[in-house]
């Protein structure tokens, strides 16, 4: 690498300036670069789409993915002609499988997101630096240049799709009208049998494009900047300054050398002889500018316009003017307002002056207060929310529903052993026992509020609100035997008696009253 | 407690029930896939077809009043006929009146649409009094007299008439005779959200406008299955329990304090068919007085009146009742 070779100008410059650069950079050899990125590309793009016609989207994701694999010839091409190398189009093809050996499965994978791929992209390539190497460079790199890095990509995804729906568009306007209508009929009666996948894949091609134009381009800023941040680290300019002053004072250099060498012990001395002088020094003081006569100068400089600004503010200020108005207004006047502002200005009538403060508050409260009574109900109705629904009045629990006792003294202890009993003499009896002493654990156990009027169907509805499918379950059961006996004058089998007090049991225990 | 000693043998009337019953499920079934989230008001109306009487349907527009009779008239196989009621529409339209045939120089009498098994009479209330009067006689006695000859109506014969409770404009109040002829007067109110998005999407995939069109239905029923029905219901057990309550919530209605006109013995005598129907229909073997209650709202609404000041303040029928029923004690034993 030399750097008197060096097409471009080289000297530090700001991040965007080196993007400019960039872009320049990808304009001079725009043939060249275009060109190769778009043997490299179309090819592996048709074959993606061949592969993968079912799903375009997915073969334009792995193109979009495999980008860094092509950024290398781009890159190639331009640091080539950087310093005046340009190859030629079948020599940087011919390179390119080569160029793709170094870290291409990182590059693919794990930095593939890297949102400075394209500023990192020479440490590699160029430098051929990896593992620990390569990263301390990124960090000395990444440094100062990060951000624009960063900004380049992210500008870079929004002008890949601008450009990208632009093509599209433009593509949309020029159909002519008849195919358009046709289209959009078709897509309407064949919506399911159409294959419309030519379409999309067509879309992928108008990316491939874009890529074509913008990608290079990518790449140069890339670089550019790459080479920017390089130049202002190893001070490029200042070494090619030096490279050109050696070749034009190679031949007199000696000499003056050798001068410098024979006059530098003398010069020294003169230098030793010197007394240390500070801004006090008599010498100094005695110099038509004095330290004194400067400072002063720096001074009254200071308190000029440029550091100082000093404003002059005319306005009115009612704080300092009472004494004035006063004094003004004495003549005018009368003497006997002066006095009876003074009596009343008198402690002696404060009282009456505050009895009336106090009436005439009272005057507003109550005038609001009776306004509120007068609209009162155009308030409720309106303007405060509905009254809350008063608490609900504990009802008493009524102690008869269908005719039956559900007092709970009523009960005989033990319900299932005296329903047994029953059963034998008076099967009715015992469900009716059984049934009046569940609506009864019903009312006082589970609260619920049973009403004379609810049909046996009513209660069976509110226990299923209690979500409790054991209970549910035995109350249907029994329900459905006790409406066979009242109303069906069906006799109840004799295994039913066994069943029911035994599901009484289990689910109320076993010595359980209710 | 007294055994319910039934005539014929037992098992055979169990199975004929259960036949029944099956029957009138099976109509149900085919209703409820025409007539969409309208549960309640199918088992109303076939309520009544079981029981053997005639029902007013009442609803906004676009509920699918006609819709639900024209099902039925589909699942049923007799005669179906309709009248659509219509201000100029006179009483000899409804029942048929005599012709002078010039060939034979004789009246030949021309019967009306009233001659039929099924009859719906849309939008009821926009004919006035006295066509509306012509279906009296229909109604209760199920036979019109023509040129002072009673002819008999085939049985069954049910009316269906549908009205509109918004519109006042250009209608005609059913006198109340003509109400108390009508066992049950049934509100159809808006389907369910989930049900009304469930038919919308239903009638709108299909090209055809026509709900019936979308699903075609079964004739389940025949004329005389109708008859087998009705008979069936009215041998099912009814306890006197459940009797008494029944009569206990008619009588109810005459002393009930919002109400100044109470229903009459018409409605304890609907009440106890319909109850008996509805225990057909829920598949049960007597009746319980759930089926009372659950059809005492339809029985009962179009045969009271309710207090003017109840009215005013907002109340309507329908919540007067349900404090009544609230109120009435259900069976004791």
């Amino acid at each position: 690498m030399r750097l008197s070779d060096a097409t471009v100008v080289i000297r530090p410059r700001t991040t965007w300036e080196a993007m400019d650069l960039g872009v320049l950079m990808s304009q001079r050899h725009r043939r060249l670069l275009m060109t190769s990125w778009a043997i490299v590309t179309l090819p592996i793009f048709a074959l993606l789409s061949a592969i993968f016609w079912d799903s375009p989207s997915l073969a334009v994701f792995i193109f979009w993915w495999l980008k860094p694999a092509f950024d290398r010839l781009p890159l190639y091409i331009l640091s080539k002609s950087l310093f005046g190398e340009t190859p030629t189009l079948n020599q940087a093809l011919r390179e390119w499988p080569r160029l793709l050996k170094p870290q291409l499965l990182a590059s693919l994978t794990w930095r593939r997101l890297s949102l400075s791929r394209s500023f990192v992209m020479p440490v590699v390539q160029l430098e051929g630096l990896h593992g620990h190497a390569r990263e301390q460079r990124l960090q000395v790199l990444l440094q100062r240049n990060a951000g624009a890095a960063q900004w380049l990509t992210i500008i870079g995804v929004h002008l890949e799709s601008a450009l990208w729906i632009g093509l599209m568009v433009l593509f949309y306007l020029l159909l002519p009208q008849q195919i358009e209508l046709d289209w959009s009929w078709q897509t309407l009666i064949t919506a399911a049998v159409q294959d419309w996948r030519w379409l999309e894949h067509l879309t992928n091609a108008f990316y491939a494009l874009v890529l074509i134009i913008w990608e290079p381009i990518y790449v140069a800023c890339g670089f550019s900047l790459y080479l920017n941040r390089r130049t202002v680290l190893e001070a490029w300019d200042i070494e090619l300054v030096f490279r050109r002053l050696r070749q034009r004072l190679s031949t007199t250099a000696l000499t003056l050398l050798l001068a410098t060498i024979l006059w530098v012990p003398g010069a020294q001395h003169v230098w030793a002889a010197e007394p240390v002088i500070t801004p006090d020094s008599p010498r100094l003081l005695d110099q038509p500018l004095t330290s004194q006569g400067s400072k002063d100068s720096i001074k009254a400089l200071l308190e000029q316009p440029p550091f100082k600004n000093k404003e002059t503010v005319t306005r009115y200020r009612f704080g300092e003017e009472k004494t004035d108005t006063k004094t003004a207004d004495d003549s005018k006047t009368p003497e006997w307002l002066k006095a009876l502002l003074a009596l009343l200005d008198s402690p002696r009538f404060g009282f009456l002056a505050t009895l009336i403060e106090v009436l005439l508050w009272g005057a507003v409260i109550g005038g609001v207060g009776v306004l509120i009574w007068r609209y009162r109900d155009w308030l409720q109705a309106f303007v405060s929310r509905r009254p809350a629904l008063k608490s609900k009045v504990a009802r008493p629990l009524p102690q008869q529903a269908f005719g039956l006792d559900l007092n709970r003294e009523t009960l005989p202890d033990d319900i299932a052993a005296s329903a047994e009993s029953l059963w034998q003499t008076d099967p009715r009896a015992a469900l009716g026992l059984l049934y009046r002493a569940l609506l009864s654990h019903l009312l006082h156990d589970h609260h619920m509020a049973l009403k004379t009027a609810d049909t046996e169907g009513e209660v069976l509805q509110r226990v299923e609100q209690l979500q409790q499918p054991a209970l549910l379950a035995f109350s249907k059961t029994l329900t459905g035997h006790w409406q066979n006996m009242a109303y069906g004058h069906r006799l109840p089998p004799a295994h039913l008696q066994q069943e029911l007090c035994d599901g009484w049991r289990t689910l109320f225990g076993p010595g359980a009253a209710h | 407690m007294s055994e319910q000693i039934e005539p014929g043998s037992p098992t055979h009337v169990a199975q004929q029930r259960q036949r029944a019953s099956q029957l009138a499920q099976a109509v149900r079934g085919e209703l409820r896939k025409a007539v969409i989230g309208q549960d309640t008001v199918i088992d109303d109306v076939l309520t009544a077809l079981i029981a053997g009487g005639h029902v007013l349907l009442e609803g906004v527009p676009g509920l699918g009043k006609t819709l639900l009779v024209r099902a039925l008239a589909k699942c049923f196989g007799g005669e179906f006929a309709r009248i659509q009621f219509t201000p100029d529409l006179m009483p000899s339209d409804v029942t048929g009146h005599a012709v002078y045939d010039l060939n034979t120089e004789q009246f030949k009498l021309r019967k009306g649409p009233l001659f039929t098994n099924l009859l719906l009479a849309d939008e009821i209330n926009r004919a006035p009094a006295k066509t509306q009067a012509a279906l009296l006689e229909a109604m209760q006695e199920r036979q019109v007299t023509l040129e002072g000859r009673a002819l008999p109506i085939a049985q069954p014969f049910m009316v269906l008439a549908t009205q509109n409770p918004i519109e006042q404009e250009g209608t005609y109040p059913l006198p109340e005779a003509e109400l108390d002829r009508f066992m049950l007067k049934v509100r159809m109110d808006y389907p369910d959200a989930e049900q009304e998005l469930n038919m919308v999407r239903q009638v709108s995939r299909s090209t055809r406008a026509d709900m019936l069109d979308v699903q075609p239905l079964r004739t389940v029923l025949q004329a005389k299955d109708v008859l087998a029905l009705q008979r069936i219901a009215s041998d099912l057990a009814l306890d006197d329990q459940v009797l008494d309550y029944a009569i206990r919530l008619a009588r109810a209605t005459r002393t009930w304090p919002g109400l100044i006109l109470g229903a009459g013995p018409r409605a304890s005598i609907a009440l106890v068919r319909c109850a008996r129907a509805r225990a057909l229909l829920r598949g049960g073997e007597f009746v319980i007085p759930d089926d009372i209650k659950g059809c005492a709202l339809a029985v009962l609404r179009h045969r009271v009146r309710i207090a003017p000041e109840l009215d005013i303040e907002g109340l309507n029928v329908d919540q007067v009742l349900g404090q009544l029923l609230d109120q009435v004690p259900a069976p004791r034993l």
